[in-house]
């Protein structure tokens, strides 16, 4: 069954520690939250078990041809890019590196559809760089809530601040204040989804 | 990395700032190793170094992208977690190609907890 509630995080440096900060406490959130960070693909089973332990929503790595779930973070896998189908189910491929990275935010960011029923939520966190700042546009024009990190919570600030130049942010937030607006967004999840 | 041994490579030419760093991550049950050059890293990662790298940006002759370039061209990047730290607030575009593989970036002058926090996480990736 497809979620109603769909979050799309993208992060690159700094964004283990400030995905954590973000995460940390959340209960089982009632939409499916998909996770881009840039890393090596070694890390990928480590920052899976890292969030496991901090957030009661379940924790995975993303598979291919999986259908989305509300109460479930998918880690998109490093080396493939992550998009969505138009029935909400996970496409993983290969393809050629975008803004010198795969998977790339822009590209699993622009592959979210217009839909009334889903509602949407974009968010751009600390990273060096431009990517996200293309797809959380595309996020904004399907009608998503967007939002950038702010400076001062930021490691590196670049992502943000690129998202925020393309003038689609709606708000710019501390890492408390994204976890609040997360949780308030979608919403709790009475039973755990595994 | 040996189950237990919390390994910790720091790359900076600035000796200060590596009696700093090894007087507080030793003082944290860390086993550190410092070099003063990108090559000299690079020989450690040949020799089998595995863990938490932290690594300077401005150095004479290889700085530290290059190094990372260095790292990953030559296919050492595996079990090394790589965060910057550097007194540049912001990373310069040489960083461009290297967002996979740069996971954090620590600003000096750095708090000795903080320090400890990030470098305990990364180490508890490389169980």
């Amino acid at each position: 069954m497809k979620p109603y509630k769909l979050v799309v995080i993208g992060a690159s440096a700094g964004g283990p520690r400030i995905i954590k900060e973000v995460l940390d406490g959340t209960p089982r959130l009632n939409g499916a939250v998909i996770l881009v960070q840039h890393m090596p693909k070694f890390v990928n089973k480590a920052l899976c078990e890292s969030l496991e332990k901090i957030s009661d929503s379940n924790v995975k790595i993303a598979e291919h041809g999986e259908e989305l779930s509300s109460g479930c973070i998918y880690i998109a896998p490093s080396e493939l890019h992550l998009t969505l189908t138009d029935d909400y189910r996970i496409n993983l491929s290969k393809g050629e590196k975008v803004h010198f990275v795969c998977p790339s935010i822009d590209v699993t960011m622009k592959s979210v559809k217009e839909d009334d029923s889903v509602s949407k939520m974009g968010i751009i966190l600390t990273g060096m760089g431009k990517d996200g700042a293309e797809g959380l546009c595309h996020m904004k024009s399907v009608g998503a809530v967007t939002i950038a990190q702010d400076e001062k919570t930021s490691i590196v600030y670049g992502m943000p601040k690129e998202a925020i130049k393309a003038g689609c942010v709606d708000y710019q937030l501390s890492t408390d204040e994204i976890r609040n607006k997360i949780i308030a967004f979608t919403g709790l999840l009475k039973e755990r989804v595994f | 990395m040996e189950k237990g041994v919390k390994r910790v490579m720091i790359v900076d030419d600035d000796e200060s700032v590596i009696s700093v760093v090894k007087k507080v991550l030793e003082a944290n049950g860390m086993e550190v190793t410092a070099v003063t050059n990108g090559k000299d890293c690079l020989k450690e990662l040949e020799a089998g170094f595995k863990g938490v790298l932290l690594m300077d940006v401005v150095m004479p002759e290889m700085d530290g992208w290059d190094t990372i370039r260095e790292i990953v061209k030559k296919g050492l990047i595996d079990h090394v977690i790589i965060s910057m730290l550097t007194g540049k607030d912001e990373p310069d575009t040489k960083m461009a190609d290297l967002k996979e593989y740069v996971l954090d970036y620590i600003k000096k002058p750095f708090k000795s907890t903080d320090l400890v926090k990030v470098v305990n996480e990364y180490l508890s990736y490389l169980k």
